[in-house]
């Protein structure tokens, strides 16, 4: 290779010499071009940065929205066992024994005659009669029998004078009636 | 050998070779060698590195194998139970508790509820230095007794103690509250949910009740299973009572339990059962109990029981009175059946309600003789004054007409000796002789009504067959259907129907039945219903009981009645069959009619009024009684 390079110097020594000067090729170290360094690290930086601060505010979030259920898991328990209860209470007043008793209390009692009313022709059919109390059960059971120590039987005592008072009065003054009386008394 | 031997062996020859005369003068022979080494070689007294490289290694290998070994231990032999204990920590389980499903009644009105509640546990160890204030504090604010409380506050060797079960939330959430702000420590809930019975004692031999942990009785029982649900579970990780977002979460949730539809009508239930208690008080009876049935469709509207118990407070009634007698009691129905007896001796073709009969004051059969309620002699009495009057004599003179075995094939179609499936568990099948045993004697018996036994329910059915023109439906507790803990279907939607006498079977015996409720004829006036025409039978049969005492009891009549009375209404286009019974009034002239009809009377007028049904301007039949 070597070899033509020299013949072609030789016999163009000088013309060319310029030219062979500028066209003989050397291995320079390449140029490195760097590009500012700042603006990439800062991008670096802030992305990092706001990675960070994005998942510690998102954490905190949720953290928060962790807390915020948790009352709200606590408050939807406590107004749902509210709920309940007051609906409970609501079912003891719609208690037909609860009912009954407030119906009684206003003087109502249960029909017994089936009187209808027709009202195309203005008439009413069957026998209608006023209410009775006869229908309308007493609402509580009769109280257990009391042994005779603490239920003693009444103590009539005759007195001659003043029939117009009646025996019977003394009797209803002492308590624990006859049982009957004491039934009708409620019905 | 390690780091003395190579001085040994250089540091002689060395010697020999090369002596020098400053270290000869100086030291003996054996020292100047060390000191000659000493600053050749510097270190040598840690050795060579060669030695010390190995050394450690070995003991590095010795930690490295101890930790391998644990990794093994840890890994291999047990991972499970380890990675379990990991997991516990911070982790949370809790159950999802189920809902107990409501039975409700046709109307939608419960019948059983079951609310959010809460179980107040005690931590002995904290709670015993307070135990009184504390004891004193739950006795007055939760309704424990203060003596069981400071027993368990006080318990050794514990750290849960139940003090109260059952609490509704709102109040266990404030009691705790004021517990806390009192200073009192080692309280608190867990989650326990409450029954409720908001009726009371409306239904309540039939609903059953909760106890602390498992239902007794009645429905509760019997359908346990379907109310109950399946309960969930929840496992999350929490971080200071807090759940940790993203952490671990498994949910398995609760399947909640089925509501139970019933066809009971909760306020007739409650006339039922009330207007029962006063004619049981009234006559002094042992117990009743009546049933309201739609006729059409066999649905029981009303299953009345008394003496009865408050569901809310099952400990404050005895046992024998929170069972459904109308089901698990059985008896003799007495007159009743003459109902089913003489209406399948007409299906038969053997007599009709005007079938003329001569019945004799009493009548001989082998060693027993068969009276009349009532005295007389030889009377002249059509078949339908036979039923109006009630007389024994007549029907088994008519029932001689059988052919042998048609009776109990009849009965049994009617339902008797077998259990209706009502939908309580427990329930009496009845008695119905066996082929094996029935004789003439007993037949005779049968005919009105003794020598077998029923429970009301299935002869609230019988009687409703007449009313639904022949055709028997199952009575039925339950709308649509649903499955029982033993696996039986029951309700509305799987009962079934057979014919078990011809209309006009049923159609005669529904005029003859209407005799008895006449005001001259009859023996039961006072189950008369204003407005409307009532067909009924009163019953009044001697009730087994026990006799004598020790080893000589045995059953017998023991002069106790059951009265009864079973009719339906309109009667020629039957909606409701009423069955009252009273088991051993105590009152002279207790019967049938005079004691369970105008119970009849009052439930029927009531039903009938209740569910619009107009009266009939139509007049009771005038079948002749008599000839």
């Amino acid at each position: 290779m070597s070899t033509p390079a020299l013949q072609l110097r030789e016999r163009f020594p000088r013309l060319a010499e310029d030219v062979v000067a500028r066209a003989r090729l050397t291995v320079v170290p390449r140029r490195r071009v760097r590009a500012a360094r700042m603006p990439f690290v800062t991008l670096v930086s802030l992305v990092l940065l706001g990675g960070v601060v994005g998942l510690l505010c998102f954490n905190t979030q949720m953290q928060q929205a962790s807390f915020a259920a948790t009352s709200l898991e606590t408050e939807a328990n406590n107004l749902a066992a509210r709920q309940q209860t007051l609906h409970s209470e609501l079912q003891t007043l719609n208690d037909p024994q609860h009912l009954a008793a407030q119906a009684q209390s206003l003087g109502m009692v249960v029909g017994e005659s089936a009187c209808t009313v027709r009202l195309a022709s203005r008439t009413t059919q069957s026998d209608c009669a006023p209410a009775t109390a006869a229908n309308t059960p007493p609402l509580l059971a009769r109280p257990p029998k009391k042994p005779n120590v603490l239920d003693p039987k009444p103590v009539v005592v005759e007195v001659a004078p003043a029939p117009g008072s009646g025996g019977g009065g003394g009797h209803h003054g002492h308590r624990g009636g006859g049982p009957s009386q004491h039934d009708t008394g409620r019905g | 050998m390690g780091p003395t031997s190579p001085t040994s062996h250089t540091n002689p020859t060395d010697h020999k070779r090369e002596p020098v005369p400053r270290n000869r003068s100086r030291r003996p022979a054996a020292r100047p060698t060390e000191a000659g080494a000493a600053p050749l070689r510097r270190g040598s007294r840690r050795g060579s590195p060669q030695v010390r490289l190995r050394v450690g290694f070995v003991l590095i290998a010795m930690v490295l194998s101890l930790f391998g070994a644990r990794l093994v231990q840890l890994q291999g032999l047990d991972p499970e139970q380890y990675a379990e204990m990991a997991a516990a920590e911070g982790t949370v389980e809790v159950v999802l508790p189920a809902q107990r499903g409501d039975i409700l009644d046709r109307n939608g009105q419960p019948l059983a509820a079951s609310i959010d509640g809460l179980m107040v546990v005690g931590d002995p160890k904290q709670t015993e230095d307070k135990a009184p204030e504390i004891a004193r504090f739950l006795s007055q604010r939760l309704d424990v007794d203060y003596f069981t409380v400071l027993k368990r506050l006080r318990a050794k060797d514990s750290r849960f103690e139940y003090l109260a079960r059952h609490v509704p939330s709102t109040l266990a959430t404030d009691v705790l509250q004021a517990a806390e702000d009192h200073g009192y420590k080692g309280l608190s809930t867990r989650r326990d949910a409450v029954r409720t019975y908001p009726g009371h004692d409306v239904a309540a031999n039939l609903v059953g009740f909760m106890g602390t942990d498992k239902p007794y009785g009645g429905l509760e029982e019997v359908f346990n299973k379907a109310l109950s649900g399946t309960d969930g579970k929840e496992r999350y990780e929490v971080g200071a009572g807090n759940r940790i977002p993203l952490g671990n979460n498994t949910e398995v949730p609760a399947v909640n339990g089925q509501d139970l539809h019933t066809t009971i009508d909760r306020d007739l239930q409650w006339y039922t059962q009330r207007v029962l208690r006063q004619a049981v008080e009234a006559s002094g009876g042992l117990s009743g109990l009546a049933i309201v049935m739609d006729s059409r469709t066999g649905e029981v509207l009303s299953l009345a029981d008394d003496p009865t118990f408050d569901a809310d407070d099952p400990g404050a009634s005895p046992v024998r009175d929170r069972r459904a007698r109308s089901l698990n009691l059985s008896y003799e129905p007495g007159s009743v059946e003459k109902v089913l007896t003489l209406s399948a001796l007409i299906d038969a073709g053997q007599v009709n309600a005007r079938t003329k009969l001569l019945v004799p004051g009493e009548l001989h059969r082998e060693d027993r003789v068969i009276h009349d309620h009532w005295e007389h002699g030889l009377i002249k009495l059509t078949l339908a004054g036979v039923l109006a009057k009630s007389s024994n004599v007549g029907t088994v003179l008519a029932s001689d007409r059988f052919a042998p075995g048609q009776l109990r094939s009849y009965l049994t179609k009617f339902g008797l000796g077998q259990p209706t499936n009502v939908g309580l568990g427990a329930e009496s099948r009845g008695n119905l002789p066996d082929p094996s045993v029935w004789n003439d004697q007993i037949e005779d018996r049968i005919d009105f009504g003794q020598s077998l036994s029923v429970n009301a329910m299935q002869m609230a059915a019988a009687v409703n067959t007449i009313a639904n023109h022949g055709v028997r439906v199952d009575p039925t507790l339950i709308q649509g259907e649903a499955r029982r803990d033993d696996g039986m279907e029951i309700g509305t939607d799987v009962s079934t129907e057979r014919r078990v006498v011809s209309p006009e079977a049923a159609r005669q015996m529904t005029l003859m039945m209407e005799r008895t409720v006449d005001p001259e004829d009859g023996v039961a006036p006072l189950a008369q219903v204003p407005g409307y025409v009532v067909a009924g039978k009163t019953g009044t049969a001697q009730r087994v009981g026990t006799c004598g005492t020790g080893a000589d009891a045995h059953s017998c009549y023991d002069g106790t009645d059951t009265v009864s009375f079973a009719g339906f209404a309109p009667a020629q286009n039957p909606r409701f069959t009423i069955y009252v019974v009273i088991q051993a009034p105590k009152i002279a002239g207790a019967g049938g009619g005079a004691t369970a009809g105008p119970v009849f009377s009052k439930l029927m007028g009531y039903a009938l009024q209740r569910y619009g049904v107009a009266p009939i301007n139509k007049l009771q039949t005038r079948l002749p009684v008599e000839w």
